[in-house]
């Protein structure tokens, strides 16, 4: 693919794609996959599944671009909204909360085993308590915790307004730190603070 | 705004899975690429079948150009029976239908009274 296609936006890639560039393709997978990825993983710390999702989300980017209407939508403000989409389906179809002791030994030589142990467990501990969220503060403390994108681009992503994306991400934390504040002693937190 | 310890552990555990894009593997973009294909296979206009002459539909319906040039070769073999029996298929039509005749296509010389 050219250097002109790197420098074109997506949507005009996408509109390139719709009219059978085979080659605009590529380039949008390029792009954008890496992102779709990372914030897939970060939602529910699992490659496979966020691999999944990253095929799906791009699947349906695929299949929208004969329809996709520039004006209203920017492409990666879509994609987010679809992979938040994804992710707590699956969050909330797979249950998460893992024991302690099903957690593998990392190989790090870094860190402590125990210290590595402890972050893995911390982190799956925190996918599991997004996972008993309700899914639209799930997709809010995502977008603004994981992602650290601002309130209005949240608002345009969930299609809402910036009040209630406020509301959301501060119920949402006050429902993880019920849930986490239970486990601390089994996650190291009281050795930490 | 003060942070309470509850607070932190909350920060704490999303700074912990705020990890940078994960490279994807070369088998996902590979996957990625697939699926663009199909959608733009199933995208494409069913080609018209280019409109057929007269010609090309009998050739079509006897079998195409071998079986038109096996019908040619009977047909001429059969012109060159009718015009130079051979001896032995004379005498065995003379067997089964009798002494064979012959019957002039014309009768008298057409031709009589034309010559200059």
């Amino acid at each position: 693919m050219t250097d002109q296609a790197d420098d074109q936006s997506d949507a005009d890639l996408l509109a390139a794609f719709a009219g059978g560039d085979r080659g605009a393709a590529m380039v949008l997978t390029q792009r954008l996959t890496p992102r779709v990825m990372g914030q897939a993983y970060r939602m529910l710390g699992n490659r496979a599944e966020a691999e999944d999702v990253a095929q799906d989300a791009m699947m349906r980017l695929w299949k929208i671009a004969p329809d996709w209407d520039a004006d209203r939508a920017k492409v990666t403000t879509w994609l987010y909204r679809v992979v938040a989409n994804l992710c707590t389906d699956i969050l909330r179809k797979s249950g998460r909360g893992v024991a302690l002791d099903s957690i593998e030994e990392p190989s790090s030589d870094a860190q402590s085993v125990a210290d590595t142990m402890q972050d893995t467990a911390r982190t799956q501990a925190l996918h599991g308590a997004l996972a008993d969220l309700p899914e639209r503060q799930a997709q809010a403390v995502a977008l603004r915790h994981l992602e650290e994108l601002g309130n209005p681009e949240i608002a345009d992503i969930m299609d809402t307004n910036v009040r209630t994306v406020e509301s959301l991400i501060a119920r949402g934390k006050r429902a993880l730190i019920a849930k986490l504040s239970g486990r601390k002693a089994e996650l190291g937190y009281e050795d930490d603070h | 705004m003060k942070m309470t310890t509850d607070d932190k552990i909350l920060e704490a555990a999303f700074a912990q899975a705020r990890v940078p894009d994960a490279m994807p593997s070369e088998a996902l973009m590979d996957r990625i690429m697939m699926d663009a294909d199909s959608v733009l296979a199933d995208a494409m206009p069913v080609l018209e079948r280019p409109r057929q002459g007269l010609g090309a539909m009998l050739l079509d319906a006897i079998g195409g150009w071998p079986s038109f040039s096996g019908l040619a070769a009977a047909t001429v073999a059969g012109l060159w029976i009718g015009v130079a029996p051979p001896a032995a298929l004379t005498d065995l039509s003379a067997t089964y239908f009798g002494s064979t005749i012959e019957v002039p296509l014309w009768e008298g010389d057409v031709f009589a009274g034309l010559e200059g």
